[in-house]
């Protein structure tokens, strides 16, 4: 399994414990709009992914969060599908070092 | 001074407060909603100048978003002079388009880069405390010129400086001075009917027909305050001033500016005070406004549209 190693601002680093319980709980979400094909639900989700992933340092998130918002928006259901669980292994990995 | 910083976003609220804080900005207000936004900037103190001086506002928000929101506070003169800085994931040129038309004055894309938004927040502040700063330099100088700068006639200002020398010349002379009040009936409503710019328009109409009556330098016509004037006759006795004020009276109705919702007639009209005074040592002018201002509360309670006299101050 790949390991991302992220550097993360010491500022930031208070927030970041609470930051990445919020994606936990958005993976849950997410996966049960998947399985409804809520797809509004999806592009919202994946849009507030886009807007705050880069922001506190994890670019990829938002890259992710576009992508879903745009699946959502094209109504590919298995493209949605492959990213929800690209961005669930991405988190499961993701090794945060504070500088 | 503060920073508003709405969306929907927890995380992004979070974020942003960390950012500004890192910097020195300590008062930051967060807010989840536009609508909750509106409930904190409507219980700042109302003192004309509001406490927050920024507002970081997201785009993309459920139910009233980031551009009807910035389009409704710039709407609200109590709110309109807080500088908006649209933050949006979106980099749609059309939502931007959107987002200045709707008053925004400047934007930031998400995700939030640093060094971005400390530059662009500096700037609007900056921005802020120079119009800040001109705006009072105006009201500073306004208030040193003796004209309303609404209707165009004489000012409170002026009103008190001519009383107070036409009360000294009347001293000297053993000679009487009368004041007339004019208040237009019905003006809240009015302007609840027409909007608020009909009412300025109201306002200037009825300025320049009171001004027309009195045209020799012993008489001042003046916005007293709101949507009430006044006329200082130096050397003149109530009986006069009943004589001036009534022609103004029937000059207002004349105007016949429509007032669909003034239950006494459908055109606007005043109600008209007037008092008057030979001053000695031991009385003011301040009672002869009273007596005037006391004789247009009886015209009020008698149902508008005409002239009341008080019976004459004891001087
Ligand atoms: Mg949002």
């Amino acid at each position: 399994m790949t390991v991302y190693r992220i550097q993360i601002d010491q500022e930031l680093a208070d927030l970041i414990p609470g930051f990445m319980e919020n994606r936990n709980s958005d993976i849950i979400q997410l996966t049960a709009a998947l399985q409804q094909e809520d797809y509004a639900k999806i592009m919202v989700v994946g849009h507030t992914l886009k807007g705050i992933g880069g922001g506190y340092g994890f670019p990829v998130i938002t890259d992710l969060g576009a992508a879903i918002e745009q699946a959502a928006k094209d109504q590919d259901i298995d493209k949605a599908y492959e990213l929800v669980a690209e961005l669930k292994a991405y988190l499961q990995s993701v090794e945060i070092v504070y500088e | 001074m503060s920073i508003l910083v709405v969306d929907d976003s927890f995380d992004s609220r979070l974020l942003v407060r960390a950012l500004l804080k890192d910097q020195g900005y300590s008062d930051i207000i967060l807010a989840e909603s536009a609508a909750v936004a509106l409930e904190i900037l409507r219980s700042q103190p109302t003192d004309g100048h509001s406490k927050v001086d920024l507002i970081l506002m997201d785009l993309v928000m459920p139910e009233l978003d980031g551009i009807e929101a910035c389009r409704m506070f710039k709407q609200d003169e109590a709110l309109q002079d807080i500088p908006i800085i649209m933050v949006t994931a979106s980099s749609e040129v059309e939502n931007l388009e959107r987002a200045f038309a709707a008053g925004a004055m400047d934007f930031i894309t998400k995700p939030l880069k640093r060094v971005e938004l400390l530059a662009r927040v500096r700037s609007v502040l900056k921005l802020k405390s120079e119009m800040d700063q001109r705006k009072s330099r105006e009201e500073e100088l306004r208030s040193l010129t003796s004209l309303d700068g609404l209707t165009g006639i004489a000012n409170r200002r002026c009103f008190d400086e001519f009383l107070e020398d036409a009360w000294h010349q009347a001293l000297g002379n053993h000679q009487p001075l009368a004041l007339i009040m004019l208040d237009i009936d019905f003006f809240k409503m009015y302007n609840d009917a027409y909007g608020h710019q009909a009412g300025d328009e109201c306002l200037r109409k009825v300025a320049k027909t009171i001004q027309s009556i009195v045209n020799c330098p012993f008489e001042l016509a003046a916005r007293y305050g709101g949507e009430e004037f006044s006329v200082i006759l130096a050397s003149s006795d109530a009986q006069y001033a009943a004589q001036v004020g009534e022609k103004a009276r029937i000059a207002v109705v004349g105007l016949n500016v429509p007032h669909c919702r003034s239950p006494i007639l459908p055109v606007v009209t005043v109600s008209v005070g007037v008092a008057s005074i030979v001053p000695s040592l031991q009385s003011t002018a301040q009672e002869l406004i009273k007596a005037a201002d006391d004789a247009l509360y009886y015209a009020k309670q008698n149902g508008r549209n005409q002239i009341r006299i008080a019976s004459e101050v004891k001087g």
